[in-house]
C-alpha cells in the first residue's frame, strides 16, 4: 500500500500544517513534504529558450502576411487550412523545422476550380538546399527548389497544384527526407512518412 | 484441372491486357533512368495487369520512382509497388460494392490511398454508398483519407462524413472538413481528432434531423 | 490582462489584425519566457518546450482573429500551448520522452545539497511517469506556484477534479519512487 493518506495529502495541499496531523501521521507527512519540494525544486531549473525563437516566430508571421489578403482569407471558414502536426522534428531535425504551409483555394470558377495555390514555407536555417519532391513532380529532387525568403533561414515555394491528393516530403541538402509537419502523414511503405495534401 | 486451367485462362487474360503500345511507350519513359530495370519490368507487368482490370496504373508508376528518388533497395520498392497494386484491387472491390461505376480510376485511386491511410473495405463502401451526386466518390474518399491521416479513427470518419452529406450541405463542405478538425483541435482544450470529428458529427446529424422535427434519416441506398 | 509595461494585450491585438503585423513581436517578447517551463516539464525536454512555444505563436497568430477576448491574449495562448503539449505527449507516449541526462545536468547544485544524483533520477523519472493530466496540475501547483482556484480558471475545469489528479499523482509518486528505492 503506497497511497498517501487523505490527511497528508490536504497537508500537501497546503490546507493544513504539519503540526494539525495527529502524531501517528507526521512521519508520513514529512516523507510527503520531501518528496514534493525534491519533485518541485528538480522542476523548477529555469528553462532558457533560444534568443532566435522571436524571430523564427515572425518570420513565419511575415511569410504568412506576405500577401496579407491571404492571411485575412485563412481565417474565413471557406479556406483549406492544414496545420496538423507541427514541430514533430526529432532533435536531429531541428534545424529543419517546418514552419507552415498555406494553401489557398482560389474564388471558385470553372477554371480555377482545378487548380489550387499552394505555398510551402520551411524554416531551416542550416541547410544548403531545400527542396520539394512529391507525386506533383514526379518525385524528382531536382525540380522543385525552395528559395531563401528575406527572413533568415526561412525557404519557401508556391507551387499551383491540380485539385487532387498529392504526397510529398521536403529534402534538405540532397539527402534528408522530412515529411511536413504541418500536414497529416501516412506510411510510405518504406518505412518514412508521406506528408499529404488533399486539395 | 479445373483450378489450374482457370489459372492459365487468367493468365493469358493478363497478358492479353489491352495497353496499348504507346501507353506502355509511356510508362517505359517515366520509368527510365529512375528505376532499376528489374523494378520497371514489374511495374510494367503489374500496370498491364492494372489496366486490363479497369484499374488505375499511375500509382503504381508513382510508387516505383518514389521508392527509388528515396534511395529504397529494389527489393523493397518492388514489395511497396505489389502492395499498392493489392491495395488498388481491393479498393476497387470495395467500392464496387458500394455501387461506383467501374471505370472511376480517379476513385478507385483514392480508395487505395484511403486503404493506405487506416480505413478498411467496409469503410470504403459505406463512403461510396453516401456519396451520390454532387458529391463525387473521389473527393470523399481523399478527404476521409486525410480525415485518418490526422488520426481520426475509420468509423468516425465515416460517420463524420457520411452525415455532412445526409445534411445536404455544400460539396465543398465535405473538402473543408481537415481544416474543420483542425480548427477545432487547435481551439479545444486537449481535444483529440476524434473528438473534434465527433463534434462534428454531431453537429451534422443536428442539422440533418433539426430538433423537433423526428425527421428520420436518409436510409442508404 | 496587460503585460509587463507597454499597451495592453488588447490593444496589440487589436493593431495586429488591422493590418500592423510586426506589432505581434511585442506579444512574442512579452510571453515567451512565461510558459517554457510548464512546457519543458509537460514534455520532458527544452528542445520540444521550445518548439512548442514557437509553434503555439505561430498558431497563435494565424488564429488571432478568433481570440475572443483580447485583454486575456496570454490566457488563450496558454490554451493554445497546452493543447499542443498535449499532442505532442499523444505522439510520443510510446517513446522514451528524455533528455534525462541534460535535465540532470542541469538540475546539478555545486552546493550538493539534499538530493543524490541518483535519487533526482529516479524523481525525473517518477515526474515524468505521471499522466500528462497529472504532471501539468504539479506543475502548474507546485512549481508555478498556482492555487487550484487560478488552476481551475486557467484550465477551465473544477478545483475537486483537479484535486483527484493530484492526490493520484502523489500516490504514483511515491509508488515510482519506492519501486526505485527497493
Amino acid at each position: 500500500m503506497t497511497d498517501f493518506h487523505p490527511d497528508v495529502k490536504r497537508l500537501l495541499d497546503g490546507e493544513v500544517s504539519l503540526a494539525d496531523l495527529p502524531s501517528e501521521l507526521r512521519a508520513e507527512g514529512e516523507e510527503a513534504l520531501r518528496l514534493v519540494a525534491a519533485a518541485a525544486d528538480w522542476a523548477r531549473t529555469p528553462v532558457t529558450l533560444s534568443p532566435a525563437l522571436d524571430a523564427r516566430v515572425m518570420a513565419a508571421v511575415r511569410s504568412r502576411a506576405a500577401a496579407p489578403s491571404l492571411w485575412r482569407r485563412l481565417t474565413e471558414p471557406r479556406e483549406v487550412r492544414l496545420r496538423l502536426r507541427p514541430w514533430i522534428l526529432a532533435p536531429a531535425l531541428a534545424a529543419a523545422a517546418v514552419l507552415a504551409l498555406l494553401l489557398v483555394r482560389p474564388a471558385p470558377s470553372p477554371v480555377a476550380s482545378a487548380t489550387v495555390t499552394v505555398r510551402f514555407v520551411l524554416f531551416a536555417p542550416d541547410a544548403q538546399q531545400v527542396a520539394l519532391a512529391g507525386t506533383f513532380n514526379q518525385w524528382d529532387v531536382a525540380a522543385t527548389p525552395l528559395v531563401r525568403s528575406n527572413a533568415p533561414g526561412v525557404w519557401t515555394a508556391t507551387l499551383t497544384l491540380p485539385a487532387g491528393q498529392h504526397e510529398y516530403a521536403f529534402v534538405v541538402d540532397g539527402a534528408r527526407w522530412v515529411p511536413d509537419p504541418a500536414a497529416p502523414a501516412v506510411d510510405d511503405g518504406f518505412g518514412r512518412r508521406n506528408s499529404v495534401l488533399t486539395l | 484441372m479445373k483450378l489450374g486451367l482457370g489459372l492459365i485462362a487468367g493468365l493469358l487474360a493478363i497478358s492479353a491486357a489491352p495497353v496499348s503500345l504507346a501507353a506502355q511507350q509511356d510508362i517505359a519513359t517515366r520509368l527510365a533512368g529512375r528505376v532499376p530495370p528489374d523494378v520497371a519490368a514489374l511495374v510494367q507487368q503489374l500496370a498491364a495487369d492494372a489496366a486490363a482490370r479497369g484499374l488505375p496504373m499511375d500509382p503504381l508508376i508513382q510508387k516505383a520512382i518514389e521508392g527509388s528518388a528515396k534511395g529504397v533497395p529494389a527489393e523493397r520498392v518492388a514489395t511497396a509497388v505489389r502492395t499498392v497494386a493489392g491495395q488498388l484491387d481491393a479498393a476497387a472491390a470495395a467500392l464496387r460494392d458500394g455501387g461506383l461505376v467501374p471505370t472511376d480510376t480517379a476513385a478507385i485511386a483514392a480508395g487505395a490511398f484511403a486503404l493506405n491511410a487506416g480505413l478498411n473495405d467496409r469503410n470504403l463502401t459505406d463512403l461510396t454508398r453516401a456519396s451520390r451526386p454532387p458529391y463525387s466518390v473521389a473527393t470523399t474518399l481523399r478527404v476521409a483519407s486525410t480525415l485518418a491521416a490526422m488520426g481520426v479513427p475509420a468509423a468516425q470518419v465515416v460517420e463524420l462524413v457520411t452525415q455532412v452529406i445526409a445534411a445536404g450541405e455544400p460539396a465543398e463542405s465535405v473538402v473543408n472538413l481537415p481544416a474543420q478538425v483542425q480548427a477545432r483541435v487547435s481551439h479545444g482544450q486537449g481535444m483529440t481528432p476524434a473528438q473534434a470529428a465527433a463534434g462534428l458529427a454531431r453537429a451534422a446529424a443536428a442539422r440533418a434531423n433539426p430538433p423537433g422535427q423526428n425527421k428520420p434519416k436518409p436510409p442508404h441506398p | 490582462m496587460t503585460g509587463r509595461g507597454g499597451a495592453a494585450d488588447g490593444a496589440v491585438v487589436r493593431a495586429i489584425l488591422a493590418g500592423d503585423i510586426e506589432r505581434y513581436a511585442e506579444l512574442v517578447e512579452r510571453y515567451r519566457d512565461r510558459y517554457a517551463r510548464y512546457a519543458a516539464r509537460m514534455l520532458g525536454s527544452e528542445d520540444a518546450a521550445e518548439d512548442a512555444v514557437q509553434d503555439a505563436f505561430v498558431r497563435a497568430f494565424d488564429q488571432l482573429a478568433q481570440c475572443r477576448d483580447p485583454d486575456n491574449f496570454v490566457g488563450w495562448f496558454f490554451l493554445i500551448l497546452r493543447n499542443r503539449c498535449f499532442a505532442e505527449r499523444r505522439k510520443t507516449r510510446d517513446t522514451a520522452p528524455l533528455e534525462a541526462a541534460g535535465m540532470i545536468a542541469a538540475a546539478d547544485r555545486p552546493d550538493g545539497m539534499v538530493e543524490t544524483t541518483e535519487r533526482r533520477r529516479a524523481l525525473q523519472r517518477a515526474l515524468l511517469n505521471l499522466t500528462a493530466e497529472q504532471r501539468e496540475v504539479f506543475v502548474l501547483k507546485h512549481v508555478e506556484g498556482l492555487s487550484y482556484d487560478e488552476i481551475a480558471e486557467r484550465l477551465r475545469t473544477s478545483v475537486p477534479s483537479l484535486k483527484m489528479r493530484m492526490h493520484r499523482a502523489y500516490d504514483r509518486l511515491r509508488e515510482q519512487l519506492r519501486r526505485t528505492e527497493d
